[in-house]
């Protein structure tokens, strides 16, 4: 059956939010993020910052230069959760079938909401504006048969419309687009794919499946041109019937040094217990991945006698599988997931009150974290030595 | 070797000593059983190198020997003879044991006795005496509390602490702890602490089911086996070295709330709330309210899962002190009510993350220790 996907995306979140409580600020270059002399970087820019270039993740001195006037707010993330929720909570009436995709972006599943609600463009155009009128933000939407191209088309529909793209119409819609607008192509591929003279995401679907096995591996040529294709068959996974909660990167330069490895792992374990604190699920099960150099990719996992949700024993089981399991050769990619999710109950421990001071101190961390932004608490071995220029 | 016996007798004897008869091991004839004549019995033993159980049956002696068979082929073997007399038959040279019942021939191929290890035989002379029953309840109280995995090995044991005419047995792992302490039938000279594996003494409480006379206990002056000498039987295990942690420091001095509840009832109550919480990392919610003058105090056991539903089993309780709300693993709380044995336990607790302790009513020797469960994020 064909199914109706929305993505919402709300604009410029965290300045839009500010401008709530700021609104002599309207119409002016905005953002927010940490500040310069700090090496803070920009989280939010406002859509008239973005004409002199501002964009998230800029170190702000960077966004200073490209617009002087740029006027700098501190974030106040605990804010912005509380509004994201009350936009999820709107969402959530629509239907049950609504999976929070980030703080600032949703998927729904509305197949089969037409009687009830009309059109999806109808729904879309009057989610518009209830987010606008009741909640005063302002918001992107895309509609499409799958998440994959309802995300595209959002981009596409920015700032503050609504883009839908008939079923059928996936790949001609796709066909344009640089292949970075694909979901899942980073720099890394990219730059194969230019070295292959594909710039656009058609010109995939073009190029010989050969070449693209011979660069990407039989999985990952598959797959790339499945994307490509505007084919995805993700669900939209409400956080009832989340399976697994998972993290992984890819290296630019295929990795081979333990103690780099190492401290990504840690990384990544950190980002794994976050999301398991936030949504208060516990794992029983953690599981690694490892992609090697030639895109043969493994997985490993193991159960524990009782679940987790602190940082340190998912990194201490992630670690352990690694080097059980790692056989020396360079690494394109690496990945923890924590699987067999729950209730977050935790068994006390008779020997070790410690363990309660570390879950303390987690928690704590954590909500620095939500308030001052994720980079703003890190563990010392995390801390990259700075290059030298 | 030549020698007959029961069928019955062997198939019992065997069924006692194959529970330590090595599963995998590298030494292939850990895998085997030892029979030998052993002054006009037959003796059946077998080891893992942990654990050694020997075992002694009725028979008929016509020539003395013995020799090792593979345990799964003999064992299976005698189950599978009809009722009546085994006359087994060794050919020395071959070590081909042949095994006759009725019209039963077989032949079980063997290896050497000589490369079974020797198990070591109890030393009568310090023997510490108990009575069979009075150990076998402690056993049933404080094994299931040992730890199963062996990320901690000192928690996969017993502690066993004699001490002038009482044993004390404690078991924790992790995050709960059983005690138990019973009267010896002579007292020790000195305290002796030793930490037994706890599969050890789970056979000991199998094997000791139909014993009547006090069962001796040894410990070799090494300190590095126990030797559990029974009517018939030998248990031997090695000792785990190391130091059990201080238990007494973490039973709770004092408490705020103490509920008296019936034991039965609340056992079904567990039950019924482990239908759900078994979906729900076997979490039970147990809401102890104090009653008044017209009102008697309650006791609420509950489980909630998103899958399958929720309940909540609501009993009658003497409560003293303050009402108070605590999480528990419901498994572990079947398992000490399983064995509390006594008609009332009392369930004492201060705060939602301090350990609650239960007791049997009328019962001082036996205190049952519970971590709880710590719901939700922040």
């Amino acid at each position: 059956m064909t199914r109706t996907i929305l993505h919402i995306d709300l604009d410029a979140f965290f300045v839009s939010v500010e401008l709530l409580d700021r609104p002599d600020l309207r119409g002016k270059p905005v953002a927010v993020g940490g500040r310069a002399d700090q090496r803070g970087v920009i989280a939010s820019a406002s859509y008239e910052a973005r004409k002199f270039g501002v964009r998230s993740a800029m170190p702000t001195r960077t966004a200073l230069q490209l617009c002087p006037a740029l006027i700098l707010l501190p974030g106040r993330h605990d804010i912005y959760s509380q509004h994201s929720r009350e936009v999820i909570s709107m969402l959530s009436e629509i239907t049950p079938q609504i999976e929070q995709f980030s703080i600032d972006e949703a998927f729904l599943d509305v197949t089969g909401t037409e009687l009830r609600y009309g059109s999806a463009d109808k729904l879309a155009h009057w989610l518009h504006d209830r987010i606008r009128n009741e909640l005063g933000l302002p918001c992107s939407i895309g509609i499409a048969s799958n998440k994959l191209v309802a995300k595209i088309a959002t981009e596409q529909a920015k700032p503050n419309g609504i883009c839908r793209v008939p079923f059928g119409q996936e790949a001609a819609f796709l066909a344009p687009l640089p292949v970075r607008a694909l979901w899942g192509v980073g720099p890394k591929t990219a730059e194969i794919l230019k070295s292959m003279g594909v710039e656009t995401i058609g010109q995939i679907i073009q190029t010989r499946s050969d070449t693209l096995v011979r660069h990407f591996g039989q999985r990952g040529a598959a797959d790339l041109i499945r994307r490509a294709s505007g084919e995805d068959e993700s669900p939209v996974e409400s956080a009832q019937s989340i399976k697994q909660v998972s993290q992984e990167t890819t290296f630019t330069r295929d990795v081979a040094d333990v103690s780099s490895l190492r401290s990504v792992l840690l990384e990544l374990s950190e980002h794994v217990g976050a999301r398991l604190r936030e949504d208060q699920l516990s794992a029983r099960t953690i599981a690694i991945k490892i992609r090697y150099g030639d895109f043969t990719t493994f997985t490993r996992q193991t159960t524990l006698p009782q679940p987790i949700d602190l940082d340190q024993p998912i990194f201490e089981t992630a670690w352990s599988l690694f080097e059980a399991n790692w056989n020396r050769r360079p690494i394109r990619l690496i990945g923890v997931a924590a699987r067999g999710l729950g209730l977050a109950a935790r068994q006390l421990s008779l020997f070790e009150p410690r363990s309660e001071r570390i879950d303390q101190l987690t928690r704590t961390v954590d909500q620095i974290r939500h308030r001052f932004g994720t980079q703003s608490l890190q563990r010392g071995s995390l801390i990259r030595p700075r290059k030298k220029k | 070797m030549r020698v007959s016996c029961l069928q019955e007798n062997l198939a019992k004897g065997l069924s006692i000593v194959s529970r330590a008869v090595a599963a995998r091991s590298t030494l292939p004839v850990l895998g085997n059983i030892l029979i030998e004549t052993d002054q006009s019995r037959l003796k059946l033993a077998a080891t893992n190198l942990e654990i050694g159980i020997s075992c002694w049956i009725g028979a008929r002696v016509d020539e003395d020997g013995g020799t090792t068979v593979p345990a799964r082929t003999f064992v299976d073997l005698i189950n599978a003879l009809p009722q009546g007399q085994v006359d087994m038959d060794l050919a020395v040279k071959t070590q081909t044991l042949s095994v006759r019942c009725g019209r039963f021939a077989n032949n079980v191929k063997g290896v050497d006795k000589e490369e079974f290890p020797i198990i070591p035989k109890p030393d009568e002379h310090n023997a510490i005496h108990i009575a069979p029953d009075a150990l076998r309840q402690m056993i049933d109280q404080v094994v299931f509390a040992a730890a199963a995995d062996e990320s901690r090995p000192i928690l996969t044991g017993v502690l066993a602490k004699f001490s002038g005419k009482t044993l004390t047995l404690a078991a924790a792992d992790g995050f709960r702890l059983s005690v138990r302490t019973t009267a010896l039938e002579d007292g020790v000279d000195e305290p002796l602490e030793v930490i037994i594996p706890a599969r050890a003494l789970a056979e000991l409480g199998r094997i000791s089911g139909d014993q009547v006379d006090p069962i001796s206990i040894t410990v070799t002056p090494q300190r590095s086996q126990i030797l559990f000498h029974l009517t018939n039987i030998d248990l031997v295990s090695q000792l785990i070295d190391g130091k059990f942690p201080d238990y007494t420091a973490i039973i709770p001095k004092a408490t705020t709330t103490k509920t008296i509840v019936d034991t039965g009832l609340l056992l079904k109550a567990c039950k019924a709330a482990n239908v759900f919480a078994r979906e729900a990392a076997n979490i039970v919610r147990v809401n102890i309210v104090p009653g008044d003058e017209l009102t008697p105090g309650h006791i609420t056991i509950g489980a909630t899962s998103a899958e399958t539903g929720d309940n909540a089993g609501d009993l009658d309780a003497s409560v003293t002190g303050t009402p108070i709300e605590i999480a528990f693993n419901v498994k572990y709380l079947i398992d000490v009510l399983n064995v509390a044995g006594a008609n009332q336990v009392s369930l004492e607790t201060s705060h939602p993350s301090a350990p609650g302790i239960l007791r049997a009513i009328g019962d001082d020797a036996f205190t049952h220790v519970i971590m709880p469960m710590h719901i939700g994020g922040r």
